[in-house]
């Protein structure tokens, strides 16, 4: 069984008289323990697809579930619950909370899930070690490399244990080095702990790391490839 | 952490949030004074009308206060009783009254006055009559047929401390009462009614010149909170025999008592104003935070914050940035209150006494510092705050997460 299906999505957005068309009649599945790409151009629909998929966004037509729950009818509170528990985001910019440092932003999430403070310290302690940033837990994003804001979103990302990671152009802002680094050690993430990963990218470096290739274009599926690594 | 993470985002622009805060504190503290100052303004005008004559609160027999019939007279087994009523705390002063009407004369000179009975003593802890003495010295307990007498009528009768006076009335019992007065003080209060026409005598005098021996018309009582004095009363209301009524200030001064519920009118809509300013201050400062948010709130979404989660997060920094405002504006006020409560600002080289409502405004601001001058603004603050946060709170909550994302 698929981790996330889609299954005849269409998404249109409207702009005053005008409809675009992000996706027409889309399905895809995509099996739990993958490390899949979603690689096209600007405007191919990457981005429409990881939103509808983190329950950010909902199809025109068609229907999208994720970990065997189809989150058609459910309200803004169930959804924002749906992401909490189910959905690992990793944004291009980041995007960590500035007044809170490294560890907290990390934190943010368990706390959200409502795991005692001894088990969510446990866990942000483990994972910065994993992820080689121990000794930046106390400062905040401003005070942080890109790589290294990466790394603590990445931290903020796995610590509530998501059936799912959506990553959007995670490496796009970072030198080819760190890119690098990063997407090793998302991809031993997956091996090790069988975190499934689902991104978007048009960056070769990325592609390269992948499982998994959907290439897109239009809002139509082009190929879809699994490569040898 | 949402409380921590509220904190925080108060001061991401410190320099706003501290300008919106010193508003707040300055808005506050000014109106704890301002108030404090209304206080000290009635609290001298109601001491003024009451502590002139009347007391705060007055017991007498059925409706004497509407008719103030000689024969009305309070049983002297009631008075055993009144006066352990009026034994707590909340009583600071209480005289049994005996009120006379009649001519009183100097030589060729005569004028209606009215002579109130009292033991000197006292009267001394309801009114200040005796204090107000611009010539003489106050009663003695033990003084027979002292008077002290309003400074106009002594004046027209041309007498001074130490004058003889002559009183007639008609005595309870039908006789033509009439006896010898000597002048120890002139009072004068301001008022003209009681410039002009008022004596203090003792009571036993006017009990005999009035045919009532052992009869008082009524028993005036000052208490520790003038402006509780209806309370006061209810709570004595039925304890006192049948018959006999109690009542406050507010009944025998009916125009100061409209003069203090004016202020307080006043005082809201001088409270609502300055509110409603500072409020559009605050709503300003949390309205500018969320819309600079914006991409923040669709990320803390997207991670998995409920919209309610988002709305609580706003409502805590607008509740936040009110009480810091309201911590350090009570401390300002509480300052400013201090420094004007014993010496206040004296007005007597620019202004003289002003009449007003059957009391005198002496031409001093002073502060007094009631409960409800710190609690009301402070309440009105925070709800203010509160208020303003809930637009921004609201619009917050309500963002979808991908256009929220989107915004630069």
């Amino acid at each position: 069984m698929s981790l996330i299906a889609l299954r005849n999505v269409t998404k249109i957005y409207t702009s005053g008289s005008q409809h675009i068309a992000a996706l027409s009649e889309l399905s895809l599945f995509i099996k739990a323990g993958d490390f899949a790409v979603l690689a096209g151009p600007s405007g191919s629909g990457k981005t429409t697809i990881l939103n509808m998929v983190g329950a950010l966004d909902r199809p025109t037509e068609g229907a999208i579930a994720v970990d065997g729950v189809n989150y058609d009818d459910l309200s803004s509170r169930q959804l924002a619950d749906f992401r909490l528990h189910r959905i690992g985001f990793i944004f291009q910019s980041y995007n960590l909370i500035p007044v809170l440092t490294a560890a907290e932003n990390a934190e943010f999430t368990l706390l959200l899930q409502g795991i005692a403070p001894a088990e969510r310290r446990a866990r942000i302690d483990e994972l910065f070690e994993r992820l080689d940033i121990a000794e930046l837990k106390n400062r905040r994003p401003g005070e942080l490399s890109g790589g290294q804001q990466q790394r603590v979103a990445i931290a903020r990302a796995i610590a509530p244990k998501p059936a799912v990671i959506l990553a959007d152009e995670p490496t796009a802002n970072l030198d080819s080095h760190t890119a690098a680094e990063l997407l090793n050690l998302m991809r031993e993430l997956n091996e090790k702990e069988g975190v499934t990963f689902l991104f978007s990218s048009h960056d070769p470096q990325v592609i390269a790391h992948a499982k998994r290739v959907v290439r897109l274009r239009d809002g139509q599926l082009e190929n879809d490839v699994r490569q040898p690594l | 952490m949402l409380f921590s993470l509220a904190y925080r985002n108060l001061w991401r622009n410190g320099r706003r949030s501290l300008l919106t805060l010193s508003a707040m504190i300055v808005s506050l503290a000014l109106l704890i004074l301002a108030l404090s100052i209304f206080s000290g303004m009635l609290r001298d005008i109601l001491a003024s009308a009451t502590e002139q004559y009347h007391g705060h609160l007055v017991i007498s027999e059925g409706d004497y206060q509407e008719n103030h019939d000689l024969y009305t007279t309070l049983a002297e087994t009631d008075l055993p009783l009144i006066e352990r009523l009026a034994d707590s705390d909340q009583v600071t002063g209480l005289s049994p009254r005996l009120r006379g009407y009649g001519l009183i004369s100097h030589t060729d000179n005569s004028y209606p006055a009215e002579l109130l009975g009292v033991h000197p003593s006292q009267e001394a802890g309801v009114t200040s009559l005796q204090r107000q003495l611009v010539a003489g010295s106050a009663l003695n307990d033990g003084d027979d047929r002292g008077a002290i007498i309003g400074e106009t009528l002594a004046r027209r009768l041309g007498v001074k401390p130490g004058a003889e006076l002559v009183f007639v009335t008609q005595a309870a019992d039908g006789s033509i009462g009439n006896d010898l007065l000597i002048v120890r003080g002139i009072f004068k209060t301001g008022d003209s009614a009681h410039d002009n026409g008022l004596l203090l005598v003792p009571l036993g005098w006017l009990q005999r010149t009035l045919a009532l021996p052992g009869q008082v018309h009524e028993v005036a009582l000052a208490i520790a909170d003038p402006m509780s004095a209806p309370e006061t009363a209810a709570r004595l209301r039925p304890l006192l025999p049948e018959g006999v009524s109690i009542v406050d200030w507010g009944t025998l001064l009916p125009q100061m008592r409209e003069a203090i519920a004016s202020f307080d009118v006043s005082r809201m809509i001088f409270s609502v104003i300055l509110y409603f300013a500072t409020g559009l201050g605050v709503l300003n400062t949390l309205f500018m935070s969320v819309m600079e948010r914006t991409r923040e709130f669709g990320i803390l979404m997207a991670i998995g914050l409920r919209p309610g989660r988002i709305r609580l997060l706003v409502l805590l920094e607008s509740i936040l940035l009110g009480l810091l405002g309201a911590s350090l504006g009570v401390a300002g006020g509480l300052v400013l209150c201090a420094l004007m409560r014993d010496n206040g600002l004296d007005l007597s080289a620019w202004i003289t006494p002003i009449s007003y409502a059957g009391g005198t405004l002496p031409p001093r601001l002073h502060t007094v510092l009631e409960l409800r001058n710190l609690l009301d603004p402070t309440l009105m603050l925070l709800l203010t705050t509160l208020i303003a946060g809930v637009f921004p709170a609201r619009r917050a909550a309500r963002l979808q997460p991908v256009a929220a994302i989107r915004m630069d």
